[in-house]
């Protein structure tokens, strides 16, 4: 009864806004035509979207992987593909209209690749994302260049094809809606309530009334090469001079895909035993062969061999997009003298004297000395606003050296003090502590504290 | 004020005063003065400002302080250049540069060295095993050119690479400052400045070993 209420009114209906277009007329039969947008009735839609769909692969256990290689055939119509699991690819295919001819002459080609890969497929082609792969779920191979032609086509199918959730779908069936026309017909706000806003969001899609962003798929591909040698190897020093084609390679590799990594993997083969494993991490994203072979070298010259080298392959870690910040080109001219960036030197650093070796240090705010710093290892090696730091606001000196272990001594020459330090006692290491300045009878001036119970001298910190 | 002194002269047939001037063989030694061409971060202590020439420590150099033990206030000597230097490329580039310290012989406190006024995120400390590794790691850090300031603890080292280290200062445009131990007192150093430091009563005393374009001598710090 309240539904029938809602249908016969057209103010309610699934509208922009039909209240504002009194010289519209329209009947409740012809409520979709009469519906869609003014302002996109006139343009030609921006995208054209083709969808996919296979059966068969609805019945499979992992979808990604096959999946993933229907992409890759894809890529050959268009450089735009996004997969829509479980079992459909979505093709925005408006750019190559024009490279094959004409739409039929495209759709052909794509039909024929199916047909040669043996895959049954369900095609439609429309202006927007959801109608191109409802189209194609419902077995309509229909060919929709026009937003205006959308509502009429998308009335026909069964709400089925939507694929949401089959308690909605019930809810809906129960309220006597079969189709998406008579979906349409319904007031949005009263959808919106009873059953989902993300429905209405979907027929707004469906309808190309909203943009949907859609996630291109990227093919995942890492720099990878071997060569072998002649002879064997035995001096590092000329694994490096070996190693230099192969790292210029991979700096060409990375340039023309405009992608940087941030880590390599080095491996050298020899006559017997398993290969040696050089792995080694860069500090930022970066495709520079002179950063590269850097990082190698250092890395080979710290590598005791085992045996002779016979051949050695290269391998990169995934491949990054390259941010504007990791393209160095204006390093060098930055300040006088500065050939270097922060990060070169830190992977330099580290790739020589190992990873722990290089560490920064951080505030935290702690009463207890020892538990009021800690190293931290992923620096910030960019240029970046300042972070100011929570800090417990200490007028009282502190040392510049803390030793590790705080180490008893006699009773040494205050010299000023007392600062009361007790805390920590929730987590079972508090201190109660009185701290001192002290000086050593050598001249040194040492941060001593008395432990409060046993009223014993501890030496925790040096003045330098 | 300008005096000339000739280390090894081959005399030639034409030389002119500006001629030998400008022969790369020539040293100068000018007033200390006379205002220097680099700029200087004072050491926060005025007596040992007035003796440095330029009123301060030297960038783009190298610094040797001789000392046996730690604890005589001689990072304090360091600590006013080092914010100095962050603080100045900060206004100007808008990127800090960094500050290095290897092997150092305690952890270095962060609390103490922020409420000095370092910026913590601009400071790497780098723990090498050997010596050879530390001087190593040193050269790269002063010459990369994104350090203000590199210090290094080092038990014992050769005249080679204190002049390694003074070239990669040079080029870096760095300020290096190396701590080692007082009997290397009596080797040659190419360290533009050599500094002893040693405990004396009540105060640390401080001896100018060796002073380019000032006079070397004792300096009274005064208080700690």
């Amino acid at each position: 009864m309240k539904l029938r209420a809602a249908k016969s009114r057209t103010a309610d209906l699934f509208a922009a806004t039909p209240t504002r277009r009194p010289n519209v007329s329209a009947p409740v039969s012809l409520a979709p035509q009469a519906l869609a947008q003014p302002s996109l009735n006139r343009l030609r839609p921006k995208q054209l979207w083709y969808a996919a769909v296979f059966p068969a692969m609805a019945q499979l256990e992992s979808f990604a992987a096959p999946l993933q290689k229907l992409c890759l055939h894809a890529h050959a119509f268009t450089s735009f593909v996004s997969i829509e699991p479980p079992n459909a690819l979505l093709l925005e295919i408006k750019g190559s209209v024009k490279l094959f001819g004409s739409l039929p002459q495209l759709l052909e080609g794509l039909d024929d690749c199916w047909r040669r890969l043996a895959l049954q497929a369900h095609s439609a082609t429309a202006p927007s994302t959801l109608a191109a792969l409802w189209l194609a779920r419902a077995g309509r191979p229909a060919q929709i260049e026009d937003v205006e032609l959308l509502p009429t086509h998308l009335a026909k199918l069964p709400i089925a094809c939507t694929a949401w959730d089959v308690e909605r779908l019930q809810t809906l069936r129960a309220m006597g809606v079969t189709h998406l026309g008579e979906l349409m017909r319904l007031p949005r706000a009263g959808l919106a309530r009873r059953l989902s806003p993300a429905l209405v969001r979907d027929l707004d899609i469906a309808l190309a009334r909203q943009p949907a962003p859609r996630r291109a798929f990227v093919r995942r591909e890492r720099f990878r090469e071997r060569c072998d040698f002649e002879t064997e190897i035995e001096h590092v020093a000329y694994l490096e001079k070996a190693l230099e084609p192969l790292v210029e390679r991979c700096a060409r590799f990375l340039r023309q895909r405009q992608a940087g990594i941030q880590a390599l993997q080095l491996k050298l083969r020899h006559r017997e035993g398993p290969a040696t494993c050089v792995q080694l991490g860069l500090a930022s994203i970066t495709s520079e062969r002179r950063r590269l072979s850097d990082v190698l070298c250092q890395k080979l010259a710290r590598l005791d061999l085992r045996a002779p080298v016979r051949g050695m392959e290269l391998i990169s870690g995934s491949l990054r997009a390259l941010s504007a910040s990791s393209l160095d080109v204006f390093a060098g001219f930055t300040g006088a003298g500065s050939r270097d960036s922060a990060p070169q030197l830190v992977e330099r650093l580290r790739a020589r004297l190992g990873e722990d070796a290089v560490y920064g240090v951080c505030l935290i705010p702690e009463h207890r000395p020892e538990a009021a710093w800690r190293r931290v290892h992923e620096l910030r090696l960019t240029a970046a606003a300042r972070v100011e730091e929570e800090v417990i606001d200490q007028k009282l000196p502190r040392p510049v050296w803390l030793l590790n272990e705080p180490l008893s001594l006699r009773k040494p020459e205050l010299l000023q003090g007392p600062e009361r330090i007790e805390s920590g006692w929730w987590d079972g290491k508090g201190v109660a502590r009185d701290y001192y300045i002290a000086r050593h009878s050598d001249g040194v001036r040492l941060w001593v504290f008395q432990e409060r119970q046993s009223k014993r001298w501890y030496v925790h910190g040096v003045f330098a | 004020m300008c005096c000339v002194v000739v280390k090894t002269w081959m005399p030639r047939d034409t030389s002119s005063i500006a001629e030998i001037l400008a022969d790369a063989r020539v040293w100068k030694l000018k007033d200390a003065s006379a205002a220097p061409a680099r700029p200087v971060w004072s050491t926060g202590k005025s007596s040992l400002d007035a003796r440095l020439p330029g009123g301060g420590w030297p960038t783009a150099s190298l610094i040797e302080v001789l000392l046996d033990d730690t604890g005589l206030g001689e990072v304090q000597l360091f600590l006013p250049a080092l914010v100095a230097c962050q603080r100045s490329a900060t206004s100007g580039s808008g990127d800090a540069p960094w500050l290095v310290w290897i092997a150092p012989p305690h952890e270095p406190y962060a609390p103490a060295l922020a409420q000095q006024g370092i910026d913590l995120g601009r400071l790497l400390v780098v723990r090498p095993t050997t010596a050879t590794e530390a001087l190593w790691a040193a050269e790269q850090a002063l010459s990369s050119g994104v350090c203000a300031a590199v210090l290094l603890w080092l038990k014992g080292t050769d005249d080679r690479w204190l002049r390694r280290l003074k070239l990669a200062a040079e080029a870096g445009g760095s300020l290096g400052v190396l701590f080692r131990p007082e009997r290397h007192r009596f080797e040659s150093s190419p360290a533009n400045l050599r500094i002893i430091m040693s405990q004396g009563s009540p105060y640390t005393r401080v001896d100018l070993l060796k002073v380019q374009g000032g006079r070397p001598g004792p300096v009274d710090l005064g208080g700690p």
